[in-house]
């Protein structure tokens, strides 16, 4: 964790500072439990103290978490240092039937995207954000003013149109002569995820890319609200396949938290083993996918041979080929054997030699790496900025990674090497994925030769109503759930932030000034999912 | 004799114009204009095509001036090529100003439009007929002074007086240069007519030769568009009205051909090969630079004028192709490529200036000229299209249209250099001939983008939504010229015979037997019999009673042992075509008889609408042309303003590509900062002091009278 | 690029022999449960715990709908009695009976899909890719890929059709040419699945286009696709998409001990 907060003793005088500076404004209390300071907030304090949180603090934002009450709305902006110092919550509310609030986006930028949803979905008013509407609910579907995730929203009212509306247009930001869009998707090339991208460009070479993305939205966060833990646990795990189990976990977790549950120690060894299996399975197939884009038919191939051997070998360890079915709170539905997770080690152990291979003989293909060097690159100031996260982060330079930062499940007695790069390109990406599906399959072998024995699932505990956070770092970066559980036991808030919606933020970054032919590798060298970022 | 009482006939028609135009009412005026001048035409075409049939030079003394000689007018075979085209085009203009002209009812005046218009038509074939140098001049500068009264007519806007201006000024630097010449000519002649300096031209040295091609072919070059002096055309050309436009590139820029011909083929027939080369790499530069700026360019006229460059580039390579090959002794080969010369020159006036034509009425039913803003016509103006098209195709040498048989014709009377004996000179014309092949290439690229950004695709503005089709005068004249396009190019063989009558005068052999053999006449032209079987095996005799003529295939003939080097009919081109195309329609519709076609909008991703703003722009269609010429085009890179509010959000991208023409960049805008810095130092004489001037006079005076005595 | 080839070379050949032979490497399916007798009360519970109502109580016995099944395995895990599981991958049904013949021998070695992502959670979508790489290789069967509806033959839909994917998925079916043929793929296009129909979804492709063929499976296994596409051509046999309580499923080739 790149955090310059190591001199101000992490956190431990927050409160004594936040008084200072904002008296009467913030108050501040710290949760032990939680390792968790929460600084109540006055609007009037909100901007300076989120930015000074991240500015002089040197924690990161988590995420923006809007709860409507009867009487107000309230929200949670969550934060994590490293280690050592724990989370910050800033809890600011804002009274009904008043619905604006200062918006923190120009000085804690990676808030943008949370505004902007908050914005679409609940109806609230971020004064000061110059860009609010037609972001998670596109316009030409959705009629004007439908906040969705609000209490009063009914769906049999304010329903989506059935045709779309054609006096639809996109912003427009390149002002030049002869500039045009050339639309990319919703449905394009083979076999892709639902996106669409403007390419704005005068010719072949394109000067900027935005992505449009949600047309993938599910409405996971509004139909989780009074659904069953048991339930809402099925959307945890869907909202994102190739990381369902990083995603379950961290919801199990928050529930976890809620109900004060201690996890057996043999299911959280073999909760590491199946998510660093995930997170190797999800970079060899990240990494065909790069390969594909560059055309490179037999690297991909045999990535695709590599990531279909995982897929059997999570198969016959767990039944499912992706992980589904096995997170539950309080531990694992069922034991797996110890011979069937060391068969399931050297399996995973078997494919760091030809991974190995593959690096090297990708390293020596010049016209491989040529298209790949220099291409989408995102400095470590504009990662650091949007709050990146997952390999794209790493790759420019910022070492973020949770199972570090904020351990969990164990990995609190472990060594894990998070490996970065400078070079913020889309070969640096490449590179991080080799090395950190490399190192999962060390945490694998380790963690599958010492498993400790007992219990995989603690006894049945009855569910508590209350609030958590849960986090994992999924495959693809930070994954953050928060859960709130009424007190009829069923789920009052969901709340979903996935390193995708995090990293799609910082997508145009890499997507300004570039020749048409290299945008899918472009796209590829990011990895992300449209369907985790869209939810 | 016709063809004069035709002449007188025409003349009074452009008095009875002008007349005309001073009494009636604005309102009236296009009608006139429409009317007269294309009697006028109609008088000047056949007086034209009489001298063209018969061979007869009408003649015409005029006053004697007592220094200058008799002013001579002299109508022979060689102008009445051009004063045919000419006529060709003013017909087609006068009926298109019908409909064109009354835009500028209550705007500007028509009386002084209509004037004008009349006397530049007189004042073209004066030009065209002076046999010497006085009344050339004379008339040369009416017409230049009325050119630029017409493409200064809007002239309440300030870039169309600018244009005029430039146009204006660098026109007269190049009337001064050809004056020179002609006196050069004068000297040993004794006088202007022009038949004393015919006769006088052998006695020239071999400077003074090289001056008087020199000042006639940049002097004349300037109205013809070579570069470098071809900055005044893409800026005159975008500020004239639209029917302005079309006889700016089809008439005024061949009396500059017509100069440079007239002199360097007639009047001091070139000896060396050193101007033909020196005409050849300025036609191919011109031909070039031209075509690159045309597929850059998106404003319609400014494409079109760009085009004109290429085009008249391309005249002045065979022109000098035909010099080189008559200085070598190759007077047939000369000949084929003069035929070439005036033969695109005339297919250049007819396609552009239909495409101007067609430009004008794009500007006037969608008041917009940018093609970033068009598309989607052809829905609109379907006739404009349609005739657009044709110009199009022919501008673009695609067989079987007029602007195929010129350029294809060029490109093989260039690659006969192999008959020449210096290695050096083939090597300039096999460069020069790839630079015009990339030009042909081009030229489809520029056409298909000026067509489909106008015409296809989704409308990209209100103003092109709303378009609607021009008066039926105006799609007639388009009409007229797209089938002249289409006549010239299936009538080669036709009109090469007579384009050869005209210029065999001047070289002194005939090219017409080897570029038109009379194919299916007994003995064949002297080709060898077997290989006549040979081609009536392939069929060409079926076509000799459909299509009649002296014979369908336009041949050259080599040695003995390779008679035939190239061949082509694009009569047979049409023929096949017509054939094909019908054959295919025919097919497709009796295989889709039975099915039924169910129409879905087209595809675009799933978008709830393909927006014109997600269409390619013309810009776009030719920005790899701009990225793989960025020499040419702008040496510096893109420059790119990002609007950031906030901190971190983007809210514009603002990019400019600022750029200067090439010609400017690399000879004017050079010449005048060194004229500046001369004036600079020349300022620091004048600092006031009486002493010191006084002395200049003195220093003055002392070298005149140094220089007097030495002299 | 030298390298690559006998790179490519070494590795040998790893596809599957399915459809000639059944492919019985581990984990190339999760199975589905099957419907048959139960204890009494059994049943009842079994239908209690499964959260998408996949599974129905039927005299003296349960039923499985696999439409709904999600693959959550709360029927299989931790209860007394479980029902039977079955290993296979031909899961796939024709569902529009006599309206839609199989595509004839017209497209029998050349058949172009389009895959439409109308909102699934990557799964699917990662399954049918699974299709075009060396393990599967959808192309020695004449199944190719498309990137456009106007040279599509078979359009795939994964995804339970949200709000927004409604009008792209309706533009491209009806931007193929006839004849076409819909191929809804997994749990979520079939019934919705977890996220079943909502104000965000339609809960299924049928509800939005046509469908002829239906893959059950979250997400189906690449060989049960690949058998949605046999079927949908006629060269393999239709499955059931519902497991009755009293006679055994037809399972043509996948029997076996559960």
């Amino acid at each position: 964790m790149v955090c310059a907060v190591s001199e101000q003793d992490g956190l431990r005088d927050l409160g004594a500072a936040c008084r200072e500076r904002w008296p009467q404004r913030v108050h501040a209390a710290y949760e032990a439990a939680r390792r968790t300071w929460r600084l109540e907030c006055r609007a009037d304090a909100l901007v300076d103290l989120a930015s000074w949180l991240v500015a002089e603090r040197g924690v990161s934002f988590a995420g923006l978490v809007v709860e409507e009450a009867p009487a107000e709305w309230v929200l949670r902006y969550l934060f994590y240092g490293d280690r050592d110092t724990g989370w910050v919550e800033i809890v600011a509310r804002c009274r009904k039937p008043a619905r604006a609030m200062p918006s923190i986006s120009a000085r804690v930028h990676a808030a943008d995207w949370h505004e902007r949803e908050a914005e679409d979905l609940f109806g609230l008013v971020f004064e000061g954000h110059p860009r609010l509407g037609d972001f998670v609910l596109h316009n030409d579907v959705w009629p004007e003013d439908v906040g969705v995730m609000r209490a009063d929203y009914d769906p049999a009212v304010r329903r989506p149109r059935p045709e779309p509306d054609p006096a639809w247009q996109p912003v427009r930001l390149v002002e030049a002569p002869g500039a045009f869009w050339m639309p990319v998707g919703p449905i394009y090339s083979g076999v892709t995820e639902s996106a669409l991208f403007l390419l704005e460009t005068v010719g072949e070479d394109v000067i900027r890319a935005f992505p449009r993305l949600f047309y993938k939205y599910r409405g996971i966060e509004k139909i989780a609200e009074r659904r069953s833990v048991d339930q809402v646990l099925l959307l945890a795990e869907r909202c994102a396949a190739t990381s369902a189990f990083a995603h379950s976990l961290a919801f199990c977790q928050a529930v976890e938290a809620i109900a004060g549950v201690e996890v057996p120690a043999r299911a959280r060894a073999l909760r590491i083993v199946l998510a660093e299996l995930e997170r190797l399975r999800h970079h060899v197939g990240a990494i065909e996918e790069i390969c594909e884009s560059t055309a490179l038919a037999v690297a991909a191939s045999q990535a695709s041979i590599l990531e279909e051997d995982l897929l059997r070998l999570s198969g016959s360890l767990t039944g499912h080929r992706y992980l589904f079915g096995l997170n539950v709170p309080g531990g694992l539905t069922h034991d797996l054997a110890q011979g069937a997770v060391r068969a399931a080690a050297d399996g995973a152990a078997a494919v760091v030699p030809a991974l190995r291979r593959l690096r090297e003989m990708l390293g020596v293909s010049s016209s491989f790496v040529d298209r790949l060097e220099g291409i989408g690159t995102i400095s470590r100031a504009d990662a650091l900025a949007h709050g990146l996260v997952g390999p794209v982060a790493r790759a420019s330079g910022v070492r973020r990674d949770l199972r570090v930062a904020q351990p969990y499940s164990g990995y609190e007695s472990l060594d894990v090497l998070v490996p970065a790069e400078e070079d913020g390109d889309g070969y640096a990406r490449l590179r991080v994925l080799f090395a950190e599906a490399e190192e999962s399959a060390r945490i694998l072998a380790q963690q599958a030769a010492a498993l400790p024995a007992g219990p995989v699932r603690a006894p049945a505990f009855p569910v508590a109503a209350g609030a958590a956070l849960g986090w994992a770092e999924a495959p693809r970066g930070a994954a953050f759930h928060w859960v709130r559980i009424g007190a009829d036991g069923l789920v009052a808030r969901y709340r979903l932030v996935t390193p995708s919606f995090t990293n799609w933020h910082g997508f145009h970054l890499a997507a300004e000034n570039f020749a048409f032919q290299d945008f899918p590798i472009i796209l590829a060298s990011f990895g992300l999912s449209a369907g985790e970022g869209d939810r | 004799m016709l063809p004069q009482a035709l002449l007188v006939a025409f003349f009074l028609a452009c008095a009875a114009g002008m007349v005309l135009a001073a009494v009636l009412p604005d309102r009236r005026a296009p009608a006139a204009i429409a009317w007269v001048g294309a009697e006028a035409a109609a008088a000047a075409l056949a007086s034209g095509g009489g001298v063209l049939a018969t061979g007869h030079v009408v003649q015409a003394r005029l006053w004697s001036l007592a220094p200058a000689g008799t002013l001579v007018l002299a109508l022979d075979r060689f102008s009445a090529v051009f004063v045919v085209v000419t006529a060709c085009v003013y017909l087609a203009v006068s009926l298109f100003s019908a409909g064109y002209l009354p835009r500028y009812l209550g705007h500007y005046s028509l009386r002084s439009f209509g004037i004008a218009y009349h006397a530049l038509f007189a004042s073209v074939v004066l030009v065209l007929m002076a046999a010497d140098a006085l009344s050339f001049l004379l008339a040369w500068e009416a017409m230049a002074v009325l050119s630029y009264l017409l493409v200064n007519y809007e002239h309440e806007r300030e870039e169309t007086v600018h244009a005029g201006y430039l146009m204006l000024a660098m026109g007269e630097a190049g009337t001064l240069a050809a004056a020179l010449a002609f006196l050069l000519l004068a000297v040993p002649a004794g006088g202007l007519a022009f038949a004393s300096m015919r006769g006088a031209a052998a006695g020239l040295g071999a400077g003074a030769r090289w001056a008087v091609f020199l000042l006639s072919f940049f002097g004349f070059g300037v109205k013809a568009g070579l570069v470098p002096t071809s900055t005044w055309l893409p800026r005159a050309h975008p500020a004239a009205p639209g029917n302005v436009s079309a006889l700016l590139s089809g008439v005024i820029l061949n009396l500059g051909m017509y100069g440079i011909m007239r002199v360097n083929l007639d009047l001091l027939p070139v000896a060396s090969v050193g101007p033909g080369i020196l005409a050849l790499i300025v036609g191919t530069l011109s031909a070039l630079v031209g075509i690159l700026y045309a597929t850059t360019q998106t404003d319609t006229k400014t494409m079109l004028a760009h085009s004109s460059i290429e085009n008249m580039g391309i005249v002045a390579a065979a022109l000098g192709a035909g010099l080189v090959f008559a200085a070598s002794g190759r007077p047939v080969l000369a000949g084929i490529a003069d035929v070439v010369a005036l033969y695109h020159l005339g297919n250049h006036a007819l396609y552009k200036a239909l495409l101007f034509l067609g430009a004008g009425s794009v500007d006037l039913a969608a008041g917009e000229r940018d093609m970033d803003r068009l598309g989607g016509l052809i829905r609109r103006m379907p006739w404009t299209a349609l005739w657009f098209l044709v110009g199009s195709l022919s501008i673009a040498a695609m067989p079987p249209t007029n602007g195929f048989a010129s350029e294809w014709l060029l490109l093989q009377t260039l690659l006969r250099s192999v008959e020449l004996s210096a290695v050096s000179i083939r090597i300039v014309f096999a460069l020069c001939g790839a630079a015009l092949a990339l030009t042909a290439a081009l030229a489809v690229t520029c056409f298909v983008r000026a067509f489909a950004m106008s015409f296809l695709g989704i409308p990209r503005s209100s103003a092109s939504r709303q378009a609607t089709e021009v008066p039926r005068s105006m799609t007639a004249a388009m009409g007229l010229l797209a089938a002249g396009c289409l006549a010239a190019g299936v009538a080669a063989t036709g009109i090469i015979p007579v384009l050869d009558g005209a210029v065999a005068p001047l070289v002194h052999a005939r090219a017409a037997g080897a570029l038109v053999p009379p194919f299916f006449a007994p003995g064949a032209g002297g080709l060898p019999p077997a290989f006549v079987a040979e081609f009536r095996d392939l069929g060409a005799e079926v076509g000799k009673g459909i299509v009649p003529g002296p014979g369908l295939v336009v041949l050259h003939r080599g040695g003995a042992r390779n008679p035939v080097v190239f061949a082509m009919s694009t009569a047979y081109t049409l023929a096949m075509l017509l054939l094909l195309l019908g054959a295919a329609a025919g097919a497709v519709a009796i295989a889709t008889r039975a099915r039924a076609v169910t129409r879905r909008r087209c595809w675009d991703g799933g978008l709830p609408r393909l927006l014109p703003a997600m269409t390619y722009t013309a810009t776009g269609f030719s920005n790899p042309v701009r990225v793989i010429f960025g020499a040419v085009f702008h040496p510096s890179a893109p420059e790119d303003t990002v609007e950031v509010v906030a901190g971190h959000f983007r809210t514009a991208v603002r990019r400019s590509r600022p750029e200067v023409h090439v010609v400017d960049r690399a000879v004017f805008d050079p010449a005048t900062r060194a004229a500046w810095r001369v004036a600079r130092a020349l300022a620091g004489m004048h600092h006031g002091r009486i002493n010191a001037y006084a002395a200049y006079v003195l220093a003055t005076l002392l070298a005149f009278l140094v220089a007097g005595r030495l002299l | 690029m030298r390298g690559w080839v006998p790179a490519g070379l070494r590795t040998g050949v790893r596809t599957t022999r399915y459809p000639d032979a059944e492919e019985t490497a581990p984990g190339v399916s999760p199975g589905l449960p099957r419907g048959g007798r139960a204890a009494d009360g059994a049943g009842g519970a079994l239908a209690d715990r499964c959260p998408t109502g996949a599974i129905v109580t039927e005299d003296h016995g349960i039923a499985v709908d696999y439409r709904r099944c999600v693959h959550c395995f709360r029927c299989a895990r931790g209860v007394p009695a479980p029902p039977d599981w079955q290993p296979g991958y031909e899961w796939a049904a024709s569902v529009r009976g006599d309206a839609a013949q199989p595509l004839g021998p017209a497209f029998a070695r050349s058949l172009r899909i389009l895959v439409v992502d109308a909102g699934d959670c990557g799964a699917c979508l990662r399954e049918v890719k699974q299709l075009s790489g060396p393990y599967y290789n959808m192309h020695r069967l004449g199944f190719f890929v498309t990137p456009t509806p106007r040279s599509a033959d078979i359009l795939v839909v994964v995804g339970p059709v949200t709000a927004h994917m409604r009008s792209p998925l309706v533009q491209a079916y009806e931007a193929m040419p006839a004849p076409k043929r819909v191929v809804a793929v997994g749990a979520c296009a079939l019934s919705g699945g977890v996220f079943g129909p909502s104000f965000a979804s339609a809960g299924g492709v049928a509800g939005v286009i046509p469908v002829d063929v239906m893959v059950p499976g979250n997400p189906p296994p690449p060989l049960a696709i690949l058998h949605g596409l046999l079927v949908v051509t006629g060269r393999r046999p239709s499955a059931a998409l519902r497991s009755p309580a009293a006679a055994p499923p037809p399972a043509p080739r996948a029997e076996g001990a559960p």
